[in-house]
């Protein structure tokens, strides 16, 4: 089976931690995004993943060579020369996509994360027999994106509605679909919306189903939400009564520590945090609701809470980091400042406190 | 003293990528120094000015950049002003005059008698040859360009007190929190080979007294800055200061503008400096039109020979265009700066702002800031390819890379 996963641009909203790596590298609970979405592919049998992408191939390509030979399964890239929009990306890598056996296929959209039931999607997608099936997932604030109007008894999709001003449904496109090779067939080389162009005129044919996902879903592509997606996550990881989390009398909740990490004594981490490979937490650290990315030192007596410290950045002795304080690779936080909400640029100190939210370039 | 026929050797220090983060958002795609200010690349304009001393032999461009971001451009400056520019990369932070007396021994190769340091982000007419004249007669070991500015403004740069007859440097110090003087240190010098001796002096003083300070437990507890690796050698508080008042070094001073471009916000400035010395130095570089048959010009423009520009647009003061830019039907430009492969739609208004490579600005919009060179916010920047929708209107704000605007922005920073 086959699978594409739209990369697409530049990660702006992830920035500044995009600015130094491309945004499918940029690791979401220890393990780069995209990692997770091949993973679970190949755990459903999928042999060939697409990177559908139009930003730096070389870093790109040279992740990828890596984790073919890890994982056993074959992954290339489909390069936009031009932005094709959700749809155009899936002619350009045509080729790719179908072969002689006419199997449905995977397509993805890069930034979610969930527990990826693909097993169940295409046994699904079997069961209803439609061209395409996508997954939703219900929301509270539907309006801030696509909402799917469905019939509930049958799973047909009736229609999108693009953030409704009122209310039309509580479902969302959760950007994860299952096509047979004939959508093909609908969509020409050129920047399409696979959402206002392809999937209305399916719907319309009543050949489009819509599967409610189970567990939780989350679009990670900008810090808030990839904040609140770890706590997702990490819940997911301990339902299934994971190994993987962090034991001790200084976790609280779900804490997930990369096995090459130090953490020292009086220190209490949790909930919902995610400690990466070399990092070292020095005595008398409190974390909370944050993501410390590989190589981060973060020194005695420090406090960080609902932020992301960046690769290889230090954290000052009693340092207070919170609300949503993003620091981008190698920002050094001198000893005994308070950041609120600062947004900081690689190769950064930052020598004075940073009182309301603001951009540090 | 010293033959005057003697060889010289200008060396021109330019940064590097992690230093100086004011200069961001320009500054994430290209190196400061080939940042363009009046239509040519920042350190252009002291290269070209090396040109006009007698006997230069060679310029070296010293940095902490990777080699290939200078390499073609190294190669087409030499070839065009036909004097040999060669860039050595620093492996490490050795200070100023550190850095300087790491590559002694390229610079002494052509063995001169003066050796030119100028810093690749001053903004000025750079008086070499008249700078070299009087330091022979003085007959020292360095002559600092100086010049005067506002008192309120002296304390961000260095400070220094000269002999008003006899021109020597009296007194110098680094940004004092006090009034000194309103005479500062322009970043451009001067010096004969002796200054390699002066250096090595700093150095050598520095390690013996690490030597003996390691016997103090207490002296360790010290913070690092203050007392820095023995190979770290400053200019300014490790041989100005120290050498100031023992008939060492002199000065020579400037009546012409002087700016350091730290900011986005100072090179709109400094390219309208340069834009309005090319008008005595260069006028054919300089843009004219009166809308018959190219567009009307105000002012000091650039516009590179291959931007298209409308004949219906009204173009400058203080405006720089640079290759394959195109700016359409009745567009409206003032003081900014328009990078390569812009493209301009109609009716358009650009005001104090610098437009990155590769943006569009579609029709009936306008972008604009107050135009104050030093806030943070004063010149609207764009980064590169940053597109702006029909009639959107971007005010006092700063646009990173690969951005779209469809509605109206103002005050803000968009990562």
């Amino acid at each position: 089976m086959k699978a594409l996963i739209l990369v697409g641009g530049f990660g702006t909203r992830l920035r500044p931690l995009t600015l130094s790596v491309p945004k499918p590298l940029v690791e979401f609970a220890n393990k780069p995004m995209i990692l997770h979405q091949i993973e679970a592919l190949k755990a459903v049998g999928v042999t060939e993943v697409v990177l559908a992408i139009n930003y730096q191939p070389e870093v790109m390509l040279n992740f990828l060579k890596e984790f073919e030979t890890k994982l056993g399964i074959t992954i290339t890239c489909s390069q936009e020369t031009e932005p094709l929009g959700t749809a155009g990306p899936l002619a350009l890598a045509r080729d790719k996509l179908i072969d002689k056996s006419g199997e449905p296929f995977f397509v993805l959209n890069s930034d979610v994360i969930s527990e990826y039931p693909f097993k169940e999607m295409i046994e699904f997608h079997k069961a209803y027999g439609g061209e395409a099936s996508i997954m939703v997932t219900k929301v509270d604030e539907p309006s801030k994106y696509g909402v799917v109007v469905m019939e509930e008894s049958t799973g047909q999709v009736d229609k999108f509605v693009e953030k409704p001003k009122l209310f039309v449904g509580n479902k969302i496109n959760a950007g994860i679909y299952l096509l047979n090779p004939s959508v093909l067939d609908r969509i020409e080389l050129r920047p399409t919306s696979i959402e206002k162009e392809v999937f209305p005129k399916i719907a319309a044919e009543k050949k489009l189903y819509a599967m409610v996902l189970p567990g939780f879903w989350m679009d990670i592509g900008q810090p808030r939400d990839y904040v609140t997606g770890l706590r997702l996550y990490l819940d997911s990881l301990r339902k299934k009564a994971s190994t993987k989390l962090a034991a001790g009398s200084h976790i609280v909740g779900n804490v997930l520590v990369h096995e090459t990490a130090k953490i020292g004594e009086g220190c209490l981490i949790g909930p919902d945090v995610a400690i990466g490979p070399g990092c070292v937490v020095e005595s008398g650290v409190r974390l909370s609701r944050c993501t410390v990315m590989r190589g981060v030192r973060i020194k005695k007596h420090a406090c960080i809470s609902s932020s992301i410290v960046g690769w290889h950045s230090t954290i000052g002795q009693w340092a207070r980091v919170e609300n949503m304080t993003i620091l981008g690779e190698d920002v050094h936080v001198c000893d005994e400042i308070y950041s609120n909400g600062g947004v900081v640029l690689p190769h950064k100190e930052i020598k004075s406190s940073i009182l309301k939210p603001e951009i540090v370039m | 003293m010293g033959s005057s026929d003697g060889k010289v050797v200008a060396v021109i220090m330019a940064g590097g990528p992690t230093k100086g983060t004011r200069f961001r958002p320009l500054s994430l795609n290209i190196p400061k120094p080939l940042f363009p200010l009046a239509g040519q690349p920042m350190v252009h304009h002291p290269i070209s000015a090396c040109k006009r001393i007698p006997n230069l032999a060679q310029i070296y461009l010293v940095g902490f950049y990777e080699e290939r971001e200078f390499t073609l451009y190294v190669s087409s400056i030499s070839t065009e002003l036909r004097v040999p520019v060669r860039y050595l990369k620093e492996d490490k932070p050795r200070g100023s005059a550190g850095g300087l007396y790491n590559f002694r021994d390229l610079i002494m190769e052509d063995n001169p008698s003066h050796i030119f340091l100028l810093n690749c982000d001053v903004c000025c007419s750079f008086p070499l040859p008249e700078m070299l004249e009087a330091h022979k007669r003085y007959g020292g070991m360095g002559t600092i360009l100086v010049s005067k500015v506002s008192a309120e403004s002296a304390s961000q740069f260095g400070e220094l007190v000269a002999d008003p007859v006899t021109n020597e440097l009296l007194h110098y110090t680094e940004k004092p929190e006090t009034f000194v003087s309103d005479r500062i240190n322009c970043g451009v010098y001067v010096f004969t080979p002796d200054i390699f001796t002066a250096i090595q002096g700093v150095s050598s003083q520095r390690k013996d007294r690490a030597n003996l300070r390691r016997l103090s437990s207490f002296e360790a507890l010290q913070s690092a800055t203050r007392n820095p690796p023995s190979g770290f050698v400053r200019l300014d508080q490790d041989i100005l200061t120290p050498f100031a008042g023992k008939k060492q070094l002199y000065t020579y001073e400037t009546m012409d503008f002087w700016e350091q471009i730290k900011t986005p916000g100072m090179s709109l400035k400094c390219s309208a400096l340069y834009l309005a010395q090319f008008r005595f130095t260069s006028p054919n570089l300089l843009a004219s039109g009166d809308g018959t048959k190219n567009a009307t010009i105000i002012g000091d423009v650039y516009i590179h020979p291959s931007a298209k520009v409308h004949p219906s647009a009204k173009i400058g003061p203080n405006v720089s265009i640079s290759a394959n830019a195109r700016i359409g039907a009745g567009v409206r430009l003032i003081s900014c700066i328009i990078l390569d492969g812009v493209e301009i739609m109609e009716n358009s208004v650009v005001v104090h702002a610098i437009l990155g490579w590769k943006s569009s600005i579609g029709k009936w919009s306008r972008v604009q800031a107050e135009g104050d060179y030093n806030a943070k916010l004063g010149i609207t920047i764009l980064g590169e390819a940053v597109a702006v929708e029909d009639e959107v209107v971007v005010t006092n704000s700063i646009v990173l890379p690969n951005k779209t605007l469809n509605v109206s922005v103002q005050d803000e920073i968009l990562l």
